[in-house]
C-alpha cells in the first residue's frame, strides 16, 4: 500500500472516530476498567481501514504499512478518542506478532482478522504456581492422541480469562527433556470441557486475573503454535513483544493535537501543585522520563516489526514505562495530600496498581538480568537445571 | 519480637497474644467488608487497653503513654482495624484533659482539627456547625471529641454521632474514614487544661501513626522474609538470590530505621515536649513507608497483590497512614523552618539535644 500523508490519513480518521479534546480520561491498564464494548466498537470501526495494526497485511486486518507510516498513525490516533484496549490487548499486542512470525498460514487466516476486529479476545496462559519468574518450569501436561492433544494442569495470574475466547498456552509435551525443551504452545478455545476459570481478587478490588484449571481438555494439533518442543521460542516471542508494548496502543495519556499538557500535570496544576518549585522540578522529571520511555518502547517495537524478532530492547522499554508509571502514582498521590488516603482520593488506583507494574509480563529483576545477559554480555545466573531432564529438575534431584 | 526499655513488658505480651488469637488474616479481611470488628474491639476493651496512658480516677487504665504507644505499635503490627488511637491517647486525652466522661465504647477525634467545624458556645453548652471528613471509624463510634480553639481558648466538646449526619467512607486499606455533617449539634463543652491545643493535639496525632506504622513496617519485613524463603523458583528459595536478598535488606532496615525513630519520640514525648521528634519520626515513617512498601511487594511478586496473601493489609494502611497527621511535604517544611530559624550555631544542639532545645 502507498504511504499516505497526515492529511489523507486524518482525514480518513475523521469520518470513523470522534475528536479527543483536554478534559478526555482514559482508565488504567487493568485496573478498574470492565468495558469490553467501546473498544469492541472501536476495532469494528478501524479494523476496515487497518488503522489499529498498521503494519499487518490488509487481508488480516492490517495495511501492510511500513514502520514510518505506522508511527504517523500511531500519533495521529492520538487525536481521537481511542477506549482502553485491556481486554484485547493480549490478541493485538502479542499474540498477533506471534502468529505472524510463527503460525501457519491457516491460523494466521482465521485467528487475526477476528483480533483485529474485536470480535475475538485472547488470554494467555503462561503463568503457573511454581512457574513465574522461573517460566520454563511450566507443568501443565499435553499428551498427542492421533490428531488431538490431551491437556492437564493448573495457569495462574490469567489476565482476561473471563472475557477470552481463546488462550495461547504453554504446556509441556517432553518432560524427559530439559526444561527449557520440552515446552509446545497451543492455542484453546477457553470455553471447551475441561476448561474452568476462577477469578482471583486483587488487591485494587479488579478481578480480571484468573487461575485456571485444565482437565483433559482436547484441542486440535491444527491448532498447536510452532513445532513441537519449540514452546519456549513461541512464548519469548511473545513476551517480547509485551515487554515492547507494541500493539497495546489505545489508552494512556498522550497529548491530543494541540493540547500540549498530559492529563496527570493538568490534574496535579487542579491541585495546586504548580505553585511549589519542589514540585515542578519533580513533575518536569517524570516528564521527561515519560517522553523518553514512550520513544523507547516505539524504538524497541519498530526494532522488532523490522526484525521480526523482538529484542533486549523491549526489557529496557518495560523498565522504563513502569518506573514512569510509579513515579506519577506517587507523585499524584502525596500531592493530594490527607485527601489522597481515601478511596476517593487522587491516584487511588494509580497506587494501588503501581507495585504489580514491577512484576507483572516479567519482574524488573528478570528485565535487568535480559539487559545484563544479552546487552552487557555479563555471566548468567547459574542456572542448575539448564541442561537436566525437566522431570528430574522437578523432583527435586538437584 | 524485642523488649522496648521502659515499657510494662506483661502489657505487651499480653496485647501481642490477643492479636496473635483473634485477629488473623480472615478477621482483618471481614472487617473491611463489613465496616466493623466488633469482636475484635470488645476482646481488646475488655482487657482495657485502649484507656492506657488516662489516669484511672479519670476513668482510664492507668500506665504511660510509652505503654500505649507500644500498644498502637502491636496494633499496627497485626493491622487490627479498631479505633485504638483515637479511644485512647487522642479521644480519651482530650476527654481526660477537659473532664469530660470517657464513654464506655470507642472515640473519635476530628483530624487536623475539625478545620471547617465552627462552634458558639453558650455556658456549659456548645452548637457546632460544619462537615469533617476522613473521620476514622465515626459510624461505630460512641462519642465525638470535638477540639475548639475559641478566642484562644481550647475547648473539647463530648458529641454524640447520632446527633451528626455521618456518611461512610474508607480509606485505601478499607478502614472506616466517614464523612460526619454537624448541623447545628449542641454537645457539652469544656475548657481543656493548659497545654492541649489544636497544635499538640496534631503531633500526638502524628505520634500515634509513627506508632502504628513502625508495627505494620515490621510485620511486613518479617512476611517477606518468611515468603521469600518458602518460595521456590529456578530450583531454588527466590531468598538466595542476591536481587532479591536486597530488597529483604531495605525492608528490614526501614523497618528498624522507622522502630528507631518511634520509640525515640515516644519517650521524648512521655518526659514532656517532643515536637522536634516527632515531627523527623513522622517524616522517617512516611518514608520508610514509601521504600518498604515498594521493597516488599517487589520480593513478593504476584502472591503479593492478591487479596488472599495478608501483604496488602500492611501496605495499604501504610500509604494511607503516611498521609494522616502530616505528608512528607508538611513535616519536612516544618523541620526545614525549625532548623532554619536555629541558626548555624544552634543546628547541631537541635540536631543533638532535640525539643528540649527549643524554646
Amino acid at each position: 500500500m502507498n504511504d499516505s500523508t497526515e492529511e489523507q490519513i486524518r482525514f480518513e480518521l475523521e469520518s470513523i472516530l470522534e475528536r479527543r479534546n483536554a478534559d478526555t480520561r482514559l482508565t488504567t491498564m487493568g485496573a478498574g476498567s470492565d468495558n469490553v464494548e467501546d473498544g469492541r466498537q472501536y476495532l469494528a470501526k478501524t479494523v476496515t481501514g487497518g488503522w489499529h495494526v498498521p503494519t499487518w497485511p490488509p487481508e488480516f486486518g492490517g495495511r501492510g504499512a511500513s514502520p514510518s507510516q505506522n508511527a504517523l498513525i500511531g500519533r495521529l490516533l492520538r487525536e481521537f478518542v481511542v477506549p482502553d484496549l485491556y481486554p484485547f490487548a493480549i490478541g493485538l499486542g502479542m499474540v498477533g506478532p506471534a502468529l505472524l512470525a510463527h503460525g501457519t498460514q491457516g491460523q494466521q487466516q482465521d485467528w487475526l482478522q477476528p483480533i483485529a476486529s474485536g470480535s475475538s479476545i485472547w488470554c494467555q496462559m503462561f503463568s503457573e504456581p511454581e512457574a513465574g519468574s522461573d517460566l520454563a518450569n511450566v507443568a501443565l501436561k499435553a499428551t498427542q492422541d492421533g490428531e488431538e492433544w490431551v491437556l492437564s494442569g493448573q495457569k495462574t495470574w490469567t489476565s482476561r480469562a473471563m472475557w477470552a475466547d481463546w488462550a495461547i498456552c504453554l504446556a509441556r509435551t517432553d518432560p524427559g527433556q530439559p526444561k527449557h525443551k520440552g515446552l509446545t504452545m497451543f492455542a484453546l478455545p477457553i470455553d471447551i470441557p475441561g476448561v474452568e476459570v476462577r477469578p482471583l481478587t486483587q488487591m485494587n478490588r479488579d478481578a480480571h486475573f484468573s487461575e485456571v484449571f485444565v482437565e483433559e481438555a482436547r484441542v486440535l494439533d491444527l491448532w498447536r503454535i510452532g513445532e513441537i518442543g519449540e514452546g519456549w521460542r513461541v512464548a519469548m516471542t511473545v513476551l517480547a513483544h509485551e515487554r515492547a508494548g507494541g500493539g497495546s496502543r489505545g489508552g494512556g495519556d498522550g497529548n491530543a493535537r494541540g493540547v500540549r499538557i498530559p492529563g496527570w500535570i493538568s490534574d496535579l496544576q487542579a491541585l495546586g501543585v504548580a505553585e511549589n518549585q519542589l514540585w515542578r522540578d519533580e513533575v518536569s522529571n517524570i516528564y521527561s522520563h515519560d517522553r523518553v520511555s514512550r520513544w523507547t518502547s516505539q524504538r524497541a517495537a519498530d526494532e522488532a516489526r523490522v526484525s521480526g524478532v523482538p529484542g533486549p530492547a523491549g526489557s529496557g522499554a518495560k523498565l522504563r514505562t513502569v518506573k514512569s508509571y510509579k513515579d506519577r502514582a506517587y507523585l499524584s498521590n502525596r500531592s493530594a495530600a490527607s485527601y489522597g488516603m481515601l478511596t476517593e482520593g487522587a491516584g487511588y488506583i494509580e497506587t494501588m496498581t503501581a507495585p504489580s507494574m514491577s512484576i507483572r509480563g516479567g519482574t524488573d529483576e528478570i528485565q535487568r538480568n535480559i539487559l545484563g545477559e544479552r546487552v552487557l554480555g555479563l555471566p548468567g545466573e547459574p542456572r542448575l537445571d539448564r541442561d537436566v531432564p525437566w522431570s528430574d529438575s522437578r523432583r527435586g534431584l538437584l | 519480637m524485642s523488649e522496648t526499655p521502659g515499657v510494662d513488658s506483661l502489657v505487651t505480651e499480653t496485647a501481642d497474644r490477643l492479636f496473635t488469637q483473634i485477629c488473623d488474616h480472615e478477621a482483618v479481611q471481614n472487617a473491611e467488608t463489613s465496616g466493623d470488628a466488633p469482636e475484635i474491639w470488645s476482646a481488646f476493651a475488655d482487657t482495657g487497653f485502649p484507656w492506657i496512658s488516662i489516669a484511672e480516677d479519670q476513668g482510664g487504665s492507668g500506665g504511660s503513654l510509652l505503654d500505649a504507644l507500644e500498644v498502637l505499635r502491636l496494633v499496627g503490627y497485626h493491622a487490627a482495624p479498631i479505633p485504638a488511637a483515637e479511644t485512647g491517647i487522642l479521644g480519651g486525652w482530650l476527654f481526660a484533659s477537659s473532664g469530660h466522661e470517657i464513654p464506655e465504647g470507642p472515640i473519635t477525634v476530628l483530624p487536623d482539627g475539625g478545620a471547617n467545624v465552627t462552634g458558639s458556645v453558650t455556658g456549659d453548652e456548645i452548637t457546632l456547625s460544619g462537615t469533617c471528613i476522613r473521620v476514622p471509624w465515626a459510624r461505630i463510634a460512641d462519642r465525638i471529641a470535638v477540639l475548639l480553639e475559641i478566642d484562644s481558648q481550647s475547648i473539647v466538646a463530648s458529641v454524640d454521632p447520632k446527633d451528626c449526619l455521618i456518611q461512610p467512607m474508607t480509606n485505601m486499606a478499607g478502614e472506616p474514614r466517614d464523612t460526619v455533617c454537624f448541623d447545628e449539634v449542641k454537645a457539652a463543652v469544656a475548657p481543656a487544661v493548659p497545654g492541649v491545643d489544636l497544635e499538640s493535639f496534631r503531633f500526638r496525632g502524628a505520634l500515634s501513626r509513627v506508632a502504628l506504622m513502625a508495627g505494620a513496617i515490621e510485620k511486613m519485613s518479617q512476611l517477606t522474609v518468611s515468603y521469600t524463603n518458602d518460595r521456590v523458583q529456578f530450583g531454588r528459595p527466590v531468598a538466595r538470590f542476591q536481587a532479591v536478598q536486597q530488597h529483604l535488606v531495605w525492608g528490614a532496615q526501614e523497618a528498624a530505621l522507622a522502630r528507631m525513630a518511634a520509640e525515640t519520640a515516644a519517650r521524648e514525648a512521655n518526659r514532656g515536649s517532643a515536637f522536634f521528634e516527632i515531627a523527623a519520626a513522622k517524616l522517617i515513617a512516611n518514608q520508610a513507608a514509601a521504600k518498604a512498601t515498594k521493597a516488599c511487594h517487589q520480593a513478593h511478586g504476584a502472591m503479593g497483590m492478591t487479596q488472599e496473601y495478608p501483604l496488602h493489609h500492611y501496605s495499604r494502611r501504610l500509604w494511607a497512614w503516611r498521609k494522616e497527621y502530616g505528608s512528607d511535604a508538611e513535616w519536612s517544611s516544618w523541620l526545614g523552618k525549625v532548623a532554619v530559624s536555629q541558626g548555624a550555631q544552634g543546628l547541631y544542639p537541635l540536631i543533638t539535644g532535640g525539643s528540649l532545645n527549643l524554646d
